[in-house]
């Protein structure tokens, strides 16, 4: 099942299961194809599958731009023809020429509109693609890549990482072609002139050299500017929000000298912005105007020669005018293929990293009968090296409610997180109905036993739609009867817009209980045979606990339930607890039997109340 | 660091390039580009720290409405040489043709050859050449300076007026309003000074000379020529200026969809997962993807359809310039150097066309911002200081409300009728429910806002006659929500008194508990802080808070609950604590446990925007009211940590 593990092309997925956010539909299929696992390829030749798969209508863009160009480069030698025959020798035959130029004329323009038509779809075809890529790779990752890495860091990298891939490798073909232009162009000067031809041609190299110079220095400028302007941003936020200490403090002259500070900063780095560029910008403008210079004087005298048609000097013009865009775009190439690279490099390292959890070849739908669960002997460690679990070995047997009870860090939660394979075990095995979990598919596993995690996600969708998360075709009716067992229906019911109110940034903002309740709604709905509740009540006052658990009790008879917790009324739940210190359980029993017997769980009580 | 070498090395994984000075200046700088960044910044000079002066009161020149003349007559000199170096460069930069029409006419045409018109037309053409290069250096100078000068005025200024709004002013819906004034609006003038007014009257200006030239040399054909090409393409620009400004702004909509799609999966990974969503979640982004690859295909399309069109039109215009005046040549009515000249001018019309239309664009942009600029710097404070203020002695403590009233907006009242006087040296809690009006009277204390009826008198002294700061300084707040500034904990403790010792900083973190944690960390004081980050918990923060205040000695002290999100043993420190630096000042508690009402001297119960009970906590505990009906059930619920 996983995406990653293919080589080429991306699974299929049913595009009507699914109503998007916002409410817009697409046609867009998603990518058929994948980058080059071949990671001893260059980095161009690993996209380069991506941009395959659009190659039709690539090579039709570049091949019309080319067509176009040289239509445009006839242009110049065109009017040249004119103005020394037709015009000078008056051989007549105006009538054709400009019957021709104009002709020439709209024939570059409809192939320039097409081509570049074209090319574009390719370049934003493209960057759907990658995004696409990026997406569905990150949705098929273990947990442990999440525990490493800053998601607000991934997003903006993925972000401006990806338009830089895409601008490069689909705007170098067309600066190419351009630059390609250039040739025509210079055998057009070549054939009138080969010498006047060279003597125009000596800025050009300046010009590319110029050009490269001044992108690599002022881009570095730019994003020093833009930090500093993020320096001013980020005092102005402080003191929107902070406002009352502000005041309260009677600091306003100390934060408008640290304003001012900053606002000096950014001065400085605009004004050094603005003298690089005008170091630079000048020359690159009027190089241009220097080869005309040289084309008037070395031309003229030519001209005077007899060497040397009057209309060269116009066709020159043009050419060199021509010539200008591609020699500037060339050192522009240089510098985005060296921020591509890295950026590829960067995207590369997120799409190179494969999920440590993944099914085994042979993979079997997991059935539960009962849902009786063993641990037996397992180990587990996290990547950071911290051990968690040590020869952990319990029975849970079917249909029945156990707690488990430990310190903070005593590895409660790692065996909610084993169960669920969202981490596989070091060593020994967890089997549920006497099958190896490790030997189910990931599906089928994760559809058997639901997890109320301990950090209630919700979703900025309306909270119909959270509550049916696991299960979107749920009806309505379903959909209340869990919140009713969560003991959520009555506060969604008086809120403003009851079920179809938005959760989230712009939404209405729920209380940490309240998410809780929604949180167990969500998962009571899809009705596992399996259910693990990690600590998913600590946030919800005790005697809406009760009635939760009041709710549940019914439900919980003919299920199989871990709950992890921390309170004595939460632990009530369960039938049979299990105390948990150094890895492994180290106490059984029912409450009453455990406070009599085992001190640690009396003093782990006692702790958990002070809290 | 780029993101080389694997994820797994410690915190900053993506590379935030952290320094010692103040922010982070490589804030996502990519590394590749950090040499020169580095070599760059290496060329900048120390900058004088400012010491600018505040005053609550706007002075008379800052009274006068924000206009752009306004902010850049104040450089008069950038201003002016800029202009000359704008009006210069519009002549010479359009000499070129006019230069090869002559070299033509008087030194190529058969009968009229002469070298010596040749070599002078070329050093002339070279010389100007050589001249724009100078003057367009000098002007993106010059420009420069006064765009970079203007804004940081602009900046400090529109900060400035900040701080004399009035607490009122700071709602949530406009922290957002304020940080885009500060930011965008700002830049939008930046932009507009440095390049777009000199381009503007630049581009305006050729278009005027080349026209010129164009009519002084033939009037037939410049007429001819300007009716074909300018029509043509200002239809155009302004199509597909309209068009694409539309395909933006909806790309810039959908491309925050992709984000926050991708965002929301990356935070809710671990429920996707548990949920078996991954499937259905990829179908769902492929379709928010694809929403924004259509509005950028949109904007593909509009793009594709101006550049080759522009082209086309140059191409025939080219085509019918050469029917109507190569007929004129062969008519003798035109030189061949005039029309060759024509032809060079053709093309430099599209250029300022194209710029023109673009600049006007950020001209409109440039100027909506001065308007709501000008709007923000008239909002006027509402809790003013009279030009009258005097400045408030070092007080005593009494604290008397008179008849208060007040309504964050008139037509409805939070408090009302409100007598109260708090002795010097004397402790007071405030105690009610939830929207009892307990919050908003510690705010009339330190003239956060006004009161709508009645006084407030410090010392037997109208707030309202004393200067602000002179008040505030005397008056320590600690909010509920304890704010903490990007900076280290140092400065964060020192913020009221930039000027506190170190022995100072420790001591009040010694007070409040703070400096077994404080050794702990590895740079101690000097750890970073800030109001998003994780190293410290929310109680932690407000023992930072505490410990702020306590710095700043202030002679009243006000809790607003501020010891909300303290346990037990850590809110016992802190209240130990508060009795030794209370000793002898004034304070007003506001606390929902009742642990902290009962060590006040006195318990004020304020209810529906009234006092409804006064007295010590035992006498108001031997008598029947709300206040022993709150103490009632707070035993009841185990006596310990009971929301009331």
């Amino acid at each position: 099942m996983p995406a990653s593990s293919e080589t080429t092309a991306a699974p299929p997925y049913d595009r009507d299961v699914a109503v998007p956010l916002g409410g817009v539909r697409s046609s867009y299929p998603g990518p058929s194809a994948h980058i080059s696992r071949d990671s001893s390829l260059a980095w161009w030749r690993r996209v380069l599958p991506v941009i395959g798969s659009h190659r039709a209508i690539f090579f039709i863009g570049i091949g019309l731009s080319f067509v176009s160009l040289v239509l445009q480069t006839l242009v110049p030698n065109m009017l040249n023809g004119a103005i020394n025959h037709d015009l000078l020798h008056a051989t007549g035959g105006l009538t054709r020429d400009v019957v021709r130029i104009t002709i020439v004329g709209v024939l570059a323009g409809v192939t320039g509109i097409v081509s570049r038509h074209y090319v574009y779809r390719v370049a934003y075809n493209v960057e759907a693609d990658l995004r696409s890529l990026i997406y569905e790779h990150l949705s098929w990752l273990s947990f442990s890549f999440y525990d490493r890495v800053q998601s607000g860091q991934l997003i903006s990298r993925a972000n401006s990482d990806i338009r830089s891939v895409q601008m490069y490798s689909t705007f170098a073909p067309l600066i190419v072609v351009q630059a390609l232009i250039g040739v025509v162009a210079f055998g057009f000067m070549l054939s009138i002139s080969a010498p006047l031809a060279l003597i125009a041609l000596v800025v050009m190299p300046i010009l590319y050299v110029v050009g490269l110079r001044m992108r690599r220095v002022m881009f570095p400028i730019s994003w020093i500017t833009q930090a500093r302007l993020a320096d001013v941003a980020t005092i102005v936020d402080e003191n929107v929000n902070g406002v009352r200490v502000v005041k309260s403090f009677a600091q306003e002259e100390a934060e408008i000298n640290r304003l001012a500070d900053a606002a000096e900063r950014v001065a400085w780095a605009y004004i050094k912005d603005a003298h690089l560029r005008a170091v630079w910008s000048p020359w690159v403008q009027n190089l241009p105007q220097l080869g005309l210079t040289l084309v008037l004087f070395f031309g003229g005298q030519m001209v005077i020669g007899g060497h040397l048609g009057i209309g060269a000097i116009l066709a020159f013009n043009a050419y060199l005018m021509m010539l200008q865009a591609p020699f500037m775009m060339l050192g522009q190439l240089v510098m985005m293929g060296q921020r591509a690279k890295a950026s590829a490099e960067r995207i590369f390292e997120i799409l190179d990293e494969n999920p440590d959890v993944h099914e085994r070849p042979g993979a079997f739908d997991l059935e539960i009968r009962g849902g009786a669960i063993d641990f037996e002997g397992v180990d587990f460690t996290y990547a950071n090296g911290s051990v968690v679990l040590e020869g952990f070995s319990a029975r849970v047997d079917a249909g029945e409610t156990v707690a488990i009870v430990g310190r903070t860090g005593s590895g409660k939660s790692s065996v909610a997180r084993l169960l669920t394979r969202f981490y596989d075990v070091g060593a020994g095995e967890i089997r549920i109905d006497g099958t190896n979990i490790a030997d189910v598919t990931l599906h089928s596993l994760r559809e058997a036993v639901g997890v109320v995690l301990d950090e209630p996600f919700l979703f900025s969708i309306s909270i119909f739609e959270n509550i049916a998360y696991g299960r979107p075709d749920a009806s309505r009716d379903d959909v209340i009867a869990a919140a009713r067992a969560a003991y959520a229906h009555e506060f969604i019911e008086e809120l403003p817009e009851g079920y179809d109110t938005v959760v989230g940034e712009r939404g209405y903002t729920l209380s940490g209980g309240q998410r809780q309740r929604i949180a167990i709604a969500r998962t009571l709905l899809v009705n596992p045979p399996i259910l693990v509740l990690d600590d998913a009540t600590s946030a919800i006052d005790v005697h809406i606990e009760a009635e939760i658990f009041a709710a549940l009790r019914a439900l919980l008879a003919q299920r199989t339930t871990i709950v992890i917790a921390h309170r004595i009324s939460t632990i009530a739940l369960a039938s049979r607890v299990l105390v948990l210190e150094g890895g492994r359980v180290v106490a059984s029993g029912t409450h009453e039997q455990l406070l009599a017997t085992s001190p640690l769980y009396s003093e782990i009580l006692a702790r958990s109340e002070e809290a | 660091m780029a993101w080389g070498g694997g994820f797994g090395h410690g915190g900053g994984v993506f590379g935030s390039h952290s320094s010692t000075s103040s922010g982070l200046p490589f804030g996502g700088i990519p590394s590749e580009l950090m040499d020169e960044a580095t070599k760059l910044l290496a060329t900048e000079p120390a900058h004088e720290p400012s010491h600018l002066h505040f005053s609550p009161v706007a002075s008379a020149a800052e009274r006068r409405p924000l206009s752009l003349w306004r902010l850049v007559g104040a450089h008069r000199g950038y201003l002016v040489a800029a202009s000359l170096l704008v009006i210069i460069s519009s002549v010479v930069l359009q000499a070129g043709p006019k230069l090869t029409e002559f070299a033509v006419n008087h030194g190529m045409l058969p009968g009229h050859h002469s070298l010596k018109v040749i070599v002078v037309c070329s050093l002339i053409y070279l010389a100007i050449t050589l001249a724009s290069v100078l003057l367009q250096r000098l002007q993106t100078d010059v420009t420069g300076v006064l765009a970079s000068r203007v804004m940081r005025d602009l900046r400090v200024r529109v900060f400035t007026h900040f701080q004399r709004l009035s607490l009122s002013f700071f709602t949530e819906e406009k922290a957002g309003v304020l940080m885009s004034r500060m930011t965008s609006d700002v830049e939008n003038l930046q932009q507009l000074v440095q390049d777009g007014v000199a381009q503007f009257a630049l581009q305006g200006l050729t278009m005027i000379v080349i026209t010129a030239v164009l009519f002084s040399t033939n009037v037939v054909l410049a007429s001819w020529t300007v009716l074909l090409v300018v029509p043509a393409l200002v239809t155009l620009s302004i199509w597909f200026h309209q068009a694409s400004e539309r395909g933006y702004l909806t790309s810039r909509d959908r491309i925050a969809n992709v984000l926050a799609d991708l965002s929301e999966t990356l935070y809710g990974v671990r429920v996707i997962t548990a949920h078996n969503r991954q499937r259905r979640n990829i179908v769902n982004h492929r379709h928010v993807v694809g929403a924004y690859r259509d509005a950028n295909l949109y904007t593909g399309r509009v793009a594709a359809i101006y550049g080759p069109s522009t082209n086309m039109i140059g191409i025939v215009g080219q085509g019918v310039l050469l029917g109507i005046g190569g007929r004129m040549v062969l008519e003798h009515r035109l030189s061949v150097g005039a029309l060759i000249a024509f032809f060079l001018y053709l093309n430099r019309f599209f250029q300022p066309i194209q710029l023109l239309v673009q600049q006007y664009n950020s001209l409109q942009q440039g100027r909506s911002s001065i308007t709501r600029l000008r709007e923000l710097l008239s909002e006027e404070p509402d809790v003013a200081e009279s030009p009258t203020a005097r400045v408030l002695a070092p007080i005593e403590g009494r604290i008397t409300f008179e008849n208060v009233g007040f309504g964050y907006d008139p037509a409805h009242q939070v408090l009302a009728g409100v007598n109260l006087e708090i002795a010097p040296g004397e402790s007071v809690a405030f105690v009610g429910p939830t929207g009892a009006g307990k919050s908003t009277l510690a705010k009339l204390a330190n003239r956060f806002y006004d009161p709508t009826t009645g006084r407030v008198l410090i010392d037997g002294v109208d707030l309202r006659d004393v200067t602000l700061s002179s008040l505030r300084r005397q008056i320590g707040v600690v909010p509920q929500e304890p704010f903490l500034f990007a900076g280290t904990i140092r400065s964060n403790v020192r913020f009221g008194r930039p000027d506190a010792s170190d022995d100072d900083v420790a001591e009040a973190l010694a007070v409040v508990g703070l400096a077994d944690l404080v050794a702990r960390l590895p740079e101690g004081v000097d750890t970073p802080v800030h109001e998003r980050g994780q190293t410290l918990s929310a109680g932690e923060r407000q023992l930072l808070a505490l410990a702020r205040a306590f710095l700043a000695r202030p002679r009243v002290l006000i809790l607003d609950e501020a010891t909300s999100s303290l346990d037990l043993a850590s809110e016992t420190v802190v209240e130990r604590a508060l009795d030794a630096v209370l000793e002898g000042r004034s304070a007003i508690l506001i606390a929902h446990r009742l642990t902290t009402a009962q060590r006040a001297d006195r318990i004020v119960v304020v209810e529906h925007g009234r006092v409804s009970d006064v007295g010590t906590p035992a006498q108001l505990l031997s008598r029947p009211g709300s206040y022993r009906d709150m103490y009632d059930a707070w035993l009841a619920a185990g006596g310990r940590d009971v929301v009331v």
